[in-house]
């Protein structure tokens, strides 16, 4: 099986999956207590007037009903109007969406380039006092949770250093700089557990594949240890790293909606979130699914990358 | 010696080592080994001196916890935390290995010394293809050389080591290789360098019997083409007697004897050496021939090597020594120079002089289990006589217990998509095959890995559902009972499987083992299965002692026993054994195939023994199926299928077995073990086959001959109008 035909089969997957996100995200949001007819009139609403607006809004419709029309709209990028602010959804969305992608991305890739190395550090000179530094932090990472390392930030670096700024975001094309300034704290603070995951895993998975006969034979070879743990060693052992990422994922793209709070940081998290708190349904239904295609996404983008690595997971069997 | 070809003389080859005034090229002297665990330290490695001359093949042969790998790691500084080197030199060509600096190691590494190891799929890096591994090696013996230097070298070294179409598979990934292949792949990348030294760790023990004939000629031929010393490891006695000029058996870290390999063979010194041939069924040694013992049984060494932890007073061999004194005990003995006949030997014994009078016994008791007897007396039976299989219980007398007819499993490979575009392919496991169990015989299913014998045995006892076929048990048609119906057939067949460590539960002890089954089956109360279960414990003789440990403390051997007790506890009829001595030393071995047979002589028990190891089928059954791909292709009594074997597969099996025929009339088969989801047409075997007529072969399946005892034969060769066309003085 080719890496393309490993790809489309999985992209098949991909939709079943998502038709499955959007059911339940559209039964979510419809079982929650209170009458949307009810919250956009308030408490003066008379009777017939909440009549009048369930009608409009086709709230008198079987739900099943209700869920094709919105899933048709969707399908075609109308994912109805905020009850809030009344605008399409759909822009509401797209205008808030590169913050949050590009918090995330930072994230990740922070998480990536401090975490490996120091995997690699501490599994290689492993029961060292580098290897014993490494586990404590990395196990702090994974105890605390990323809201506390977000105010520690704000309070050590913004307020007390003033080194960086503890709010806001900037578009990396408008200035890029300004943008990485306003991006590293609120990326760091989300970062901070996949990191910690990512090391421990770095480190277990390396020394696990140090021990494999393959890497006898490369020092047999006659192979210097440093071509020995980055052309042998380090990429089999990035196998089980990725898994790790690809699962962390999940955890990252939940902890944007607290981070942008702490840090007014206008991105999809704080839309959701206000979304949720003023039972705007359409809003709610299209952040909710468009973070449940990115993270399926990304997923998928995981088992490509996975692929690559690994030319066994193409050959049917033999994974 | 070596029955392939005598070792090239010093004289003939290049003297780049002996530089020193003697001629070894390997001198490894007090080497120690030490192993800090936290138990205390253990002593892998103790105080081994050994040497290679230039173009031998030295064996080193012993159990697991021997110390043969931690010795070949040491000699190439391989050892890892927690083991640590602590004493002794290891010169090669003037140099002490254990001295170099670490670019000095890596030179010797890369260009003096080549490894093969035992696992060739652990031993490939699976994310990198076979080329450019074989390119690595290449280009740290001359980094000079060009990109396409580097391939056409590597190229050249995959074909010279049997890949074909080398050129075409450099950039496959070793998962795309068969474990024969791979081997030959860590053999190419062992000899990259023209190395003086290679060092093969048990090179063949992961491979079929058929794959390993081939790669023990190749390791020949590599040796006889570029003059190398080889240390080759191995538990398996026989590839000792097939490759090896000299031997060294070690025991304990310790090396106890070293000589010529015929005459160690002839005329083992030492007891332990002695031992070790007197448990390897069917290596014909003349110095185990016709002494005392039980018939049937092997002469087997008591119990098991010793924890290595601490310090050692006197010989590490003596608490299993049939010929220990108190002398034994007092002081370590030293390896001592024996001149005989001719030939050097060394041997660690005191009583060495007296070899002869140091006899291996076994002894059994025959008794039975006390429920058993009373069981079968209530169950109307005429005869309830422990030792003899009972006849009685409605089932007809000369009918086998168990039996399978047109038995087939199929399996599907894909998943839901495939199925629904028609793109999966039929795994034709199993492919039809009949078999019966007479009460209180053993029947042997051989084959190589792959060929559907451990399926065929799970699908007998519907484990997995058949495809077709059906399963008679004591005259009942047992394929679709239902799941009340089985879990009461399935009293009366048990199974023991392969590896204990996985069929064990660890958290469990095994006491709570053994009585499950019998809770899970509503037999007797709880104090009775408590009784019952001190009697099973000690039936497959362990102690009592053993019921409170778990299986984790237990040794390999130890747990094999618990997995036979536990398959006792429900009294029944047939056990299905699954290779259950492939993962255990020769001595162990011997232990739970002599632990088998008393079981079946005392309580009338009938097996189906599943093995790839033909000795110990040899050994042990009273008639033998042959199986290839799914389909039976022999079967008859021990002595039919065997002596002489008619199928040219069987033979060729046979032929394979190391370190009894003349290698001369050795039959390596040529090629891989098939695969059963891509079956050859007409007569499956016939890719392989070294007797192929001709189209007949290819085009129609060959008829079950049967000369009417029972003997059945699938083969083309049998049938009239081809008879003429065999040499049967040949065959």
């Amino acid at each position: 099986m080719s890496l393309a035909r490993y790809a489309a089969r999985r992209l098949v997957f991909l939709v079943g999956t998502l038709f499955g996100a959007s059911v339940i995200t559209f039964a979510l949001v419809n079982v929650l207590p209170g009458d949307v007819a009810v919250m956009i009139l308030g408490t003066s609403g008379s009777q017939e007037q909440v009549a009048v607006l369930r009608q409009e809004l086709g709230l008198n419709q079987p739900v099943y009903i209700r869920y094709i029309d919105w899933i048709a709209g969707a399908l075609q990028g109308d994912l109805g109007r905020s009850l809030r602010f009344g605008d399409p959804v759909a822009a509401l969305i797209a205008q808030r969406f590169p913050a949050s992608a590009f918090l995330a991305f930072s994230a990740l890739t922070i998480a990536v380039l401090v975490a490996i190395p120091l995997g690699v550090v501490a599994a290689v000179e492993q029961n060292t006092w580098k290897d014993f530094l490494t586990s404590v932090a990395a196990f702090a990472g994974i105890s605390l949770p990323n809201f506390f390392w977000g105010m520690l930030l704000i309070l050590l670096i913004a307020s007390y250093a003033s080194l960086l700024p503890p709010s806001g975001y900037v578009s990396p094309f408008v200035d890029p700089a300004a943008a990485v300034a306003h991006v590293l704290l609120p990326a760091s603070a989300l970062g901070f557990s996949l990191m910690a995951h990512i090391t421990r895993m770095t480190r277990s998975s390396l020394i696990e594949e140090l021990r494999s006969g393959y890497i006898e034979l490369a020092k047999m070879k006659g192979l210097s240890d440093r071509r020995i743990v980055f052309r042998h060693a380090l990429r089999n052992a990035f196998l089980p790293v990725l898994t790790v990422i690809g699962f962390q994922l999940g955890f990252l793209f939940g902890g944007i909606i607290i981070i942008e709070q702490l840090f007014a940081y206008p991105g999809l998290g704080r839309l959701a979130f206000n979304a949720l708190l003023s039972r705007d349904a359409p809003l709610i239904q299209g952040s909710v699914l468009t973070i449940a295609v990115v993270f399926m996404t990304s997923n998928l983008v995981v088992d490509l990358l996975y692929a690559v690595i690994d030319p066994r997971v193409t050959s049917g069997g033999g994974s | 010696m070596s029955s392939h070809s005598t070792p090239p003389t010093d004289g003939e080859l290049g003297s780049s080592a002996a530089a020193d005034g003697d001629d070894h090229l390997l001198t490894v002297h007090g080497l120690e080994t030490v192993f800090r665990t936290e138990e205390g330290t253990v002593t892998a490695v103790d105080d081994v001196d050994l040497h290679l001359d230039q173009g031998e093949i030295v064996g080193l042969v012993g159990e697991s916890g021997a110390g043969k790998s931690a010795t070949a790691e040491s000699i190439l500084r391989l050892i890892e935390s927690p083991g640590e080197i602590a004493g002794g030199t290891v010169e090669y060509d003037g140099r002490d290995v254990l001295e170099m600096d670490e670019s000095r190691l890596r030179e010797f590494r890369g260009t003096d010394a080549g490894m093969v190891f035992q696992d060739p799929t652990g031993t490939l890096n699976p994310t990198m293809t076979v080329g450019r591994q074989v390119a690595e090696a290449v280009r740290s013996t001359d980094p000079s050389l060009s990109g396409a230097e580097v391939r056409e070298r590597s190229v050249a070294i995959m074909e010279r080591v049997g890949i074909p179409n080398a050129g075409s598979r450099y950039d496959e990934y070793p998962h795309q290789f068969s474990g024969g292949q791979k081997q030959r792949i860590v053999f190419g990348i062992a000899i990259a360098s023209e190395p003086d030294l290679l060092v093969a760790d048990e090179p063949t023990t992961a491979l079929d019997v058929t794959i390993q004939a081939q790669i023990l000629d190749l390791l020949v031929e590599l040796r006889d083409e570029f003059g190398m010393s080889v240390l080759f490891i191995t538990h398996d006695l026989g590839v000792v007697r097939e490759v090896c000029d000299r031997v060294l058996v070690m025991y304990a870290g310790s090396v106890v004897e070293s000589g010529a390999v015929e005459s160690m063979f002839a005329e083992p010194r030492h007891p332990y050496t002695k031992g070790l041939l007197a448990s390897n069924p069917g290596l014909d040694a003349e110095a185990v021939e016709g002494q005392g013992g039980a018939p049937d049984r092997l002469r087997v060494i008591e119990g098991s090597m010793p924890d290595l932890t601490g310090a050692f007073s006197g010989c590490k061999y003596a608490d299993r020594c049939p010929g220990a004194t108190e002398d034994c005990r007092r002081a370590h003995p030293g390896l001592e120079r024996v001149d005989l006949d001719g030939t050097d030997r060394e041997v660690a014994c005191y009583r060495h002089e007296a070899i002869d009078d140091i006899e291996y016994t076994y002894d059994h008791e025959p008794r039975t289990l006390s429920w058993r007897a009373e069981d079968e007396r209530a169950g109307a039976s005429a005869e309830a006589t422990p030792g003899v299989p009972d006849a009685g219980g409605g089932r007809a007398g000369d009918d086998p217990v168990l039996s399978a007819t047109g038995l087939k499993k199929h399996f599907e490979t894909g998943n839901l998509l495939d199925d629904l575009l028609g793109r999966g392919e039929t795994v034709r496991a199993v492919d039809g095959i009949d078999l019966g169990i007479d009460a209180g015989e053993t029947l042997g299913l051989v084959g190589e890995s792959g060929c559907g014998k451990s399926t065929a045995a799970r699908a007998i006892l519907q484990l997995h559902e058949p495809t077709d076929g059906t399963v008679v048990y004591q005259g009942r048609e047992i394929t679709g009972s239902t799941k009340a119906e089985l879990r009461e057939i399935r009293r009366d067949l048990q199974v023991v499987f392969q590896n204990p460590q996985s069929s064990l539960n660890p958290r469990r002890t095994v006491g709570q083992i053994v009585r499950r089954p019998m809770k899970l089956h509503g037999l007797a109360d709880a104090d009775e299965r408590r009784e019952r279960a001190r009697e099973l414990i000690t039936e497959v003789g362990l102690d009592e002692r053993h019921l409170d440990r778990r299986p984790g403390d237990l040794s390999g051997g130890q747990q094999q026993r618990v997995a036979v007790a536990r398959a006792l506890a429900v009294n029944p009829e047939v056990i299905v054994l699954d290779e259950p001595v492939s993962g255990l030393d020769v001595s162990i071995q011997a232990q739970i195939l002599n632990l088998l047979s008393d079981l079946q002589e005392d309580l009338g028990l009938s097996y189906l023994f599943i093995s790839h190891n033909l000795s110990v089928i040899e050994h042990i059954c009273d008639r033998v199926a042959v199986m290839y791909l799914g389909e039976l292709v022999e079967r008859g009594t021990t002595a039919e299928v065997f002596d002489p074997p008619f199928n040219p597969y069987t033979e060729a099996l046979l032929s394979a077995i190391p370190g009894r025929v003349e290698t001369e009339d050795r039959i390596v088969l040529e090629g891989d073990v098939p695969d059963p989801s891509n079956v050859p047409s007409g007569c499956r075997f016939h890719p392989r086959c070294p007797h192929k007529i001709g189209d007949v072969c290819e085009t129609e399946k060959p008829a079950v001959h049967d000369p009417g005892d029972g003997h059945g034969i699938k083969c083309h060769l049998l049938r009239e109008e081809y008879r003429d066309r065999v040499d049967w003085e040949e065959i």
